[in-house]
This record gives C-alpha cells, sequence and structure tokens, in this order.
C-alpha cells in the first residue's frame, strides 16, 4: 500500500513534468475530438500518429497515445446521446435510452449524466490499477476457456431480454447477430464461412460497420424528410442541459454497478467494450422496478453502460502493462509503440521502466480531469449540434462515417457494408424490430463459440468440466437461475397488451 | 500589393517546376512510397515494417508510408500490392504467411511466387517450443517421452488455424511422431495467457512474443526451430541439437514488389536494405524483437519463396489441415 502511493507519487512526478504534460494534454484533446467522428476511431488515430512518436522519447510517446484512446471514450458517446449515432461500437448500446432522451429534450443533461459517471467509473478503475493488480492478474489467469463461454452464455441470456416490446422479435434479431457473426474464418478450423469467396469478408463483419449502419444510417434513412421543423425549432436553456436532481440521484446506483460490471470484464483479457456496455445495460434493465422505461429514455440505461465502458478502458491496462498480454488491438498498438521506442514490454516492464508504468498511472488521473474539465463547458456546444440544419448535419455524418470506416482497415469495402446495414436497419426499424440485440448476438456469439468449442478440445468433448470448475459452474447456475426466473413472471404475469413504440 | 502578390504566385510556379524536372532527372522514387503490411499497426510484422520503413526513408530522400491492409492472414494486403502499379511506390512486407496460404487457400486471386518480386529478406525469427513450467519435462527429450506416454493427451496452443504456430506443431508430431492436440486461438495474445495459466501444455510461439515469459521464469523454453540459435537467445538449443532433427521452422520477413516492377528500381531497394540491414543500430533493434537481420539477394528470396511453399504444401497435405 505504502510502496504503491510512493511509486504513485514518482509517476505524478513524472507525469507532471512541463513537456510530459504537454503530450498528456495533446493525446486527450485529439482524442476527445477523434471521439466524435463517427468510425475514426482510437485504433485509426494511434496508428496515423505514430511515426509522430519516432521523435520523441517513450515515456511522453505512450502517455499521449494512452491519452487518445480514453479520450476517445469520453467524445464517443455524444453522437450516440445526440444524434442516435454510435462513433465507436461500445456506445451503440447508449443510443436506446440516450437518443429518446435527446428526443425528449433531455439530452444535455444525459451528456453530463455521462461525463460524471465517466470521471467516476474511470477514478476507480485507475485506483484499482494501482492497488490491486496483483489480485486482478491473477483473477484473469483464473478465466480459461469453460469460464468465458459461461459469462458469455449468461450475458446472451440476459442480453436477449434486453430489447422492448415483442420478446419474439427480440429473439429473433439476437439470433440475426448470431448469424451474422458466424460470418469469416473459424478460429477452429480455419474454413470460411459465408464469405462468398470474398476476401475481405475473411475476417467477418466489421463492429463498426455493423453499428454504424444499423444505428446511425438506418435512423438517417427513416427520418431525412421527417426531422427539419423538430430540432431546428429546439431552444436549449441552461436548465435543459443540467441534470436534475431526481436524474442524478436515479444515476449513483446504476453509475456503481456500472463501474462494477466494466471491472469485472476489465479482468478478463479479450473480451471486448462492447460486450461490457451491454451486460451493464441489461442488468440495469433486468434489476429495474420498473423495466417499462427502458428504450424511452430511462437515464439509468445511459449512466450504466458509460460507466463500464470507462473501468473497463482503465482496467485493461492491468494486463497490457504488466504482463504485455493486450486485452484488444487497441492495446496491442500501444505495446507495438513501446517496442518501436526499443521498451521491452511482458511481465518485467514495471521493474525496467517504471517511469513508463506509473507515469502513465498518474497521467491517467490527470488526462479525465483535464477530460472532464473540458467536456462540461462543451456540453452547450455539442447540444448546438441539433440545431444544425438537417440538410448539412446528414452529408456531413455520412462523410465522417464513410472516412471513418474506411480508415480502419483502408478498405473500401467496409463502406459497402455500412450502406447495406443501413438499408437492413431501415427496414427492421420500419417494422418495429430491435436493432440493439443485433450487436449483442454479433459480438457474443463468435466468443461463446469459439470458447465453448476450445472448452470442448481441452476437456476432450467432456461438458461436465463446466460444473467441475468452480468460477463456471457458478456461472451456469446463474444462466438456470434466469431462465427459470423468466419463465416464473411469464406464468404469474398475464401477458399484458404490447406498449406502442415512443420512436419512430 | 496585387502586383506582389503575382510576383510571389510567378516565384512559386517556377520553384515549384524547378523542382518537378529535378525530381524528373531522378525518376525513382519521384513520391512517396506505400509499405503495405498484412496486419493490424503493432504486430509484429508492423514493427519491423516501420524499424525498415524509417530508415529507408532517410536513404532514399521520399517518406515511407506504411499501410496497414489486415485481413485474410495477409492475403487481402498481398493481392492489392500484386494489383498495384509496378514503379516500386508500393512495396509489401511478406511474411511466412504469404507461402502457407498458397496451399491452405487454392482459390486465391493471384499467385504469391509469380505475382510479386522480390527484392531482399529482412529478418528471420525462430519459432520456439515453450511449455507451462508446470510440465514434467525439462528438456526436449522428456518432452517427446513424455508426450508418447500420453498419446493425444498434450495440446499445443496456436494463433490461428494455419499459422506458422500451428504448422510448426503439425511437423514437429509428423517428424517426433507423437500426437500433440491443437488447440487454436485468435491470435497469439490469448494462446499465451492460456499457456501461462496452464489451460494448455505447450506452444510452438514465435521468439519473439514468447522471449518476456522466458526470461520472467513464467515459460520455459525447451528449443528453437531454426537451424542455428538465435543471436536474441543464445542459451536455447535448436531442436537439431537437443535431439530432434528435421523439424526446422523459421518465421520469416522479406520485402516484395508487385512482378513487372523494373529491375533497376529492385536492384536499388535490394542495395539500399542490405546496407540498412548492415547497422549496427537496426540490428540492435530488430534483436529486441527476437529477429535476426537476414539480407538476402532476390534471387536467394525467390528460392526460399519456392521452398517454403513447397514444404508447407507437404505439411498441409500430410496433417490434414487443408482449408476449402
Amino acid at each position: 500500500m505504502e510502496q504503491a502511493l510512493a511509486d504513485l507519487l514518482y509517476g505524478f512526478g513524472v507525469a507532471l513534468q512541463p513537456a510530459n504534460l504537454m503530450w498528456v494534454v495533446i493525446g486527450v484533446v485529439l482524442g476527445n475530438l477523434i471521439g466524435v467522428l463517427p468510425g475514426l476511431g482510437a485504433m485509426t488515430t494511434i496508428s496515423m500518429l505514430l511515426p509522430l512518436t519516432y521523435v520523441i522519447p517513450a515515456v511522453p510517446a505512450i502517455l499521449m497515445l494512452a491519452g487518445i484512446f480514453y479520450g476517445s471514450m469520453y467524445g464517443g458517446a455524444i453522437c450516440a446521446i445526440l444524434l442516435n449515432l454510435p462513433s465507436h461500437p461500445p456506445h451503440a448500446v447508449t443510443c436506446i435510452d440516450g437518443y429518446p432522451m435527446t428526443l425528449n429534450g433531455r439530452g444535455g443533461a444525459a451528456l453530463g449524466v455521462t461525463m460524471m459517471a465517466s470521471f467516476f467509473a474511470a477514478s476507480v478503475g485507475i485506483m484499482l490499477m494501482v492497488f490491486v493488480s496483483p489480485l486482478l492478474e491473477a483473477v484473469a489467469f483464473k478465466f480459461g476457456p469453460t469460464e468465458i463461454s459461461a459469462v458469455m452464455l449468461l450475458g446472451l441470456l440476459a442480453g436477449s431480454t434486453m430489447a422492448r416490446g415483442s420478446p419474439l422479435k427480440g429473439i429473433a434479431m439476437t439470433l440475426f447477430g448470431l448469424f451474422l457473426g458466424s460470418v469469416g474464418t473459424d478460429v477452429s478450423s480455419g474454413i470460411q464461412r459465408y464469405t462468398f469467396g470474398l476476401p475481405d469478408l475473411a475476417d467477418g463483419v466489421d463492429l463498426a460497420a455493423l453499428s454504424l449502419g444499423l444505428f446511425g444510417i438506418a435512423d438517417f434513412l427513416l427520418t431525412v424528410d421527417r426531422r427539419e421543423v423538430s430540432t431546428t425549432t429546439t431552444r436549449i436553456t441552461m436548465r435543459q442541459m443540467m441534470p436534475t436532481r431526481a436524474e442524478l440521484k436515479r444515476s449513483i446506483l446504476p453509475m456503481l454497478r456500472g463501474t462494477g460490471v466494466g471491472a469485472i470484464f476489465g479482468a478478463m483479457p479479450g473480451t471486448g467494450p462492447t460486450i461490457t456496455t451491454f451486460v451493464a445495460y441489461a442488468l440495469e434493465r433486468k434489476i429495474s422496478k420498473s423495466p417499462d422505461r427502458f428504450g424511452k429514455g430511462a437515464i439509468e440505461g445511459v449512466t450504466a453502460p458509460e460507466a463500464a465502458a470507462h473501468s473497463k478502458t482503465q482496467i485493461d491496462f492491468i494486463p497490457t502493462m504488466s504482463l504485455g498480454i493486450p486485452g484488444d488491438p487497441v492495446m496491442a498498438l500501444l505495446l507495438g509503440a513501446l517496442i518501436i521506442k526499443g521498451v521491452n514490454t511482458g511481465p518485467q516492464l514495471i521493474t525496467e521502466h517504471p517511469d513508463v508504468f506509473w507515469g502513465l498511472v498518474a497521467s491517467f488521473w490527470i488526462g479525465n480531469l483535464l477530460l472532464i474539465v473540458l467536456n462540461v463547458p462543451l456540453i452547450g456546444i455539442w447540444v448546438r449540434l441539433l440545431r444544425i440544419p438537417y440538410r448539412f448535419l446528414f452529408p456531413s455524418a455520412l462523410f465522417f462515417i464513410a472516412i471513418g470506416v474506411y480508415s480502419t482497415h483502408n478498405n473500401v469495402f467496409d463502406i459497402l457494408l455500412v450502406a447495406v446495414f443501413g438499408c437492413v436497419g431501415a427496414i427492421f426499424l420500419l417494422l418495429e424490430f430491435p436493432v440493439a440485440p443485433v450487436v449483442l448476438g454479433f459480438v457474443l456469439g463468435p466468443m461463446l463459440e469459439e470458447n465453448f468449442r476450445r472448452a470442448m478440445v481441452l476437456s476432450r468433448g467432456d461438458l461436465m468440466i463446466y460444473l467441475e470448475r468452480p468460477i463456471s459452474a457458478t456461472f451456469i447456475v446463474l444462466c438456470l437461475a434466469l431462465v427459470l426466473l423468466q419463465f416464473y413472471s411469464y406464468l404469474r404475469v398475464p401477458p399484458s397488451p404490447r406498449p406502442a413504440r415512443a420512436m419512430h | 500589393m496585387s502586383r506582389c502578390w503575382l510576383g510571389r504566385l510567378v516565384l512559386l510556379v517556377l520553384v515549384w517546376g524547378g523542382s518537378a524536372a529535378m525530381v524528373q532527372a531522378d525518376p525513382f522514387p519521384s513520391k512517396p512510397i506505400h509499405l503495405v503490411v498484412g496486419y493490424a499497426a503493432g504486430g509484429s510484422t508492423d514493427v519491423v515494417a516501420r524499424i525498415v520503413g524509417q530508415q529507408l526513408s532517410e536513404v532514399l530522400g521520399q517518406p515511407v508510408v506504411i499501410e496497414n491492409r489486415p485481413g485474410a492472414g495477409g492475403s487481402i494486403a498481398s493481392a492489392q500490392v500484386a494489383r498495384s502499379a509496378p514503379d516500386g511506390h508500393t512495396i509489401f512486407m511478406s511474411t511466412i504467411a504469404n507461402t502457407i496460404n498458397t496451399s491452405l487457400y487454392p482459390k486465391l486471386p493471384f499467385d504469391f511466387a509469380t505475382d510479386l518480386a522480390p527484392i531482399s529478406l529482412v529478418a528471420t525469427v525462430p519459432n520456439v517450443l515453450v511449455v507451462n513450467p508446470q510440465v514434467p519435462a525439462a528438456n526436449l527429450k522428456e518432452f517427446i517421452a513424455l508426450a508418447k506416454s500420453k498419446p493425444g493427451q498434450i495440446n499445443f496452443a496456436s494463433s490461428g488455424a494455419g499459422s506458422s504456430i500451428h504448422l510448426s506443431g503439425e511437423l514437429f508430431n509428423m517428424v517426433a511422431q507423437v500426437q500433440l492436440v491443437h488447440v487454436p486461438y485468435k491470435g497469439s495474445a490469448p494462446a499465451v495467457v492460456d499457456l501461462i495459466s496452464g489451460q494448455v501444455q505447450s506452444m510452438f510461439d514465435n521468439l519473439s512474443s514468447s522471449l518476456p515469459y522466458i526470461k520472467a521464469g513464467k515459460l520455459r523454453a525447451l528449443a528453437v526451430t531454426s537451424a542455428h540459435r538465435s543471436a536474441a537467445a543464445p542459451d536455447i538449443p535448436t531442436m537439431a541439437e537437443a535431439g530432434l532433427p528435421g523439424c526446422e521452422v523459421t518465421s520469416w520477413f522479406a520485402l516484395v514488389a508487385p512482378a513487372k516492377t523494373p529491375q533497376a528500381i529492385v536492384a536499388r531497394l535490394n542495395a539500399e536494405l542490405g546496407r540498412i540491414l548492415a547497422e549496427p543500430r537496426v540490428k540492435a533493434r530488430l534483436a529486441e524483437l527476437g529477429a535476426d537481420a537476414a539480407p538476402s539477394t532476390p534471387e536467394e528470396l525467390a528460392e526460399l519463396i519456392a521452398s517454403e511453399t513447397k514444404k508447407w504444401a507437404g505439411v498441409i497435405k500430410a496433417s490434414g489441415a487443408s482449408i476449402e
């Protein structure tokens, strides 16, 4: 404990050196801006800026690049809430309640609460990183293929009840997502499935293209000729931007739970942020006393996933930095940047390069503080986005989407994918099929399949392994409880007439 | 005022025209060079490309832009380069995977051996047989004996079906006459996690990615798969030294260009690369990655590509790892 505090102080000494501080500022501001632009993710920005880091030392380089990463998380919620446009896939779930809040005139409040939840969750994540990272490392190694597939199953069960309206439609959409997730090269056999011989599909459908198409483009397609009047006349007052006391009160517990979900998923390397936010949302809806409000602008549905995204983001740095094992492609890229700078990553990074590790940890706090100072006054400006006439807003958003999606793989094919999913999503919306379960099935399905098959290879086909291992047994019991609970509530409550959809 | 601006404009045009004329005098390189990488930024192929690209841009006087086109084990990138203008401004950092893919995917829209012109080998990385420290085998002989006593019970992880890591394991099965069971992962990082935690017992990882864990005692190295010991880890014996000849695999990175690239440009790039890879500074950077600098002539690289393609076709056929 004392050692950790001393190390942290040393880290602040490193991070507060003027040159290093300057690069932190550049990183987070840039990341925040990039985060707002749809599709243009931290991955693209960091790889574009890698050559710039050739000329600066390793510490400021990594501080800046990491700043871009967590800074982009702050920006990502903005378009999701205001325009139903998930700039990055983890924020897709934020659209479900964030966008209705905007339609109800509470968009500013949603942004305000998001910023608070983000800062809180990130701070918790950083503290965990400082004080309990050895514990989290140990947890990471407890999660083998058996445990991960059990968690994924729980996530899928919890999440499939996420959709409002007809359960059948929700399940159909989850299945559609599972199907889309099976496109690409099968990890276990190497055989290509549903790729139609196109090499561009060999690695599957791009998640960013899918979520931007289904949420953003589909909504644009349906509202392009209808929304002009309602938005341009919206007047934004200071009062509308501030969350009310009741909204704040309702946000506190979801913020804590979301942070917890993010911390748990953060300890499991390889589970992406998208799964984390969806599970946080599903949990919130599951335990809510009034699940009917979800999908119509429930503030809990914004707070919990955003908090989860931010604690997951910070905790992801633990396996990356202390073991040299990247949790996702952005982390792999950050490690690559260190390797290019001649810093050897791996288990000895913290002892060999304490300036890199502790400087980075301290810079997280400085960066997050900067982000909140930067973002709260900016909310008013962001909300004004809505006052841009749609004839300008639409084409510019389309332009940025095309650039962003292209830049991930430098491939025009992904732009076509966005267009296709935009049309598919518009049809779904017209027929009142919820689109969020598609994304859920898409991210969970492949992980469930991959880990289940791996667990079966390791156990030589013995399903009992799920009950023999304590962690997976716990999750399997939870899965069963969830299914039984569903049946119970179905039998007890007579089916009520379906509520009409508030939007569209 | 407007006159002054006009004057400046004329001057600007003259300067620009002058520099354009100068460029015409020296036709290559006349614009930025795109060095295409078939994997995401931050991976070992990308890092090697960036180390080399940085040096190349200094000696060629034009920026070398790294273009990441990940997908299909590098096939999307190599198809793109095969279609590019053969003027030396688009080059490709190919890997051992490109010669494996030829046999794995018979329907590729290009032939790696004929549609791309070899420039020079860049670096080689041995694979290394690493085991979880709990595995009761201190050396290669004991490991083979253990595998023989428990046929079909010991697993080896890989970064994916058809990767060099997977095929090294299949080759090992053939040569040592054992039955290790293949457990594929999506990339090397999650495989290493499960190897360290003991979910799987062994892996034929790239030396570069395993080296930190070997040094930290989290993995035990039994042998490298190259013909000679690696400069990055000189105390690990080779397979042959440890008692298993004929199980040789070396991962490699090599620069290639579109097939019709003029001979003079290939020769120029080859010469520059030879100089770059001889620099102690570059060698040291590569050694940090566990890679050995290995410049070659275009002819030597062509031979390597031919022999590797043939070798992997054989292993894939024998192991039944073929993919439709």
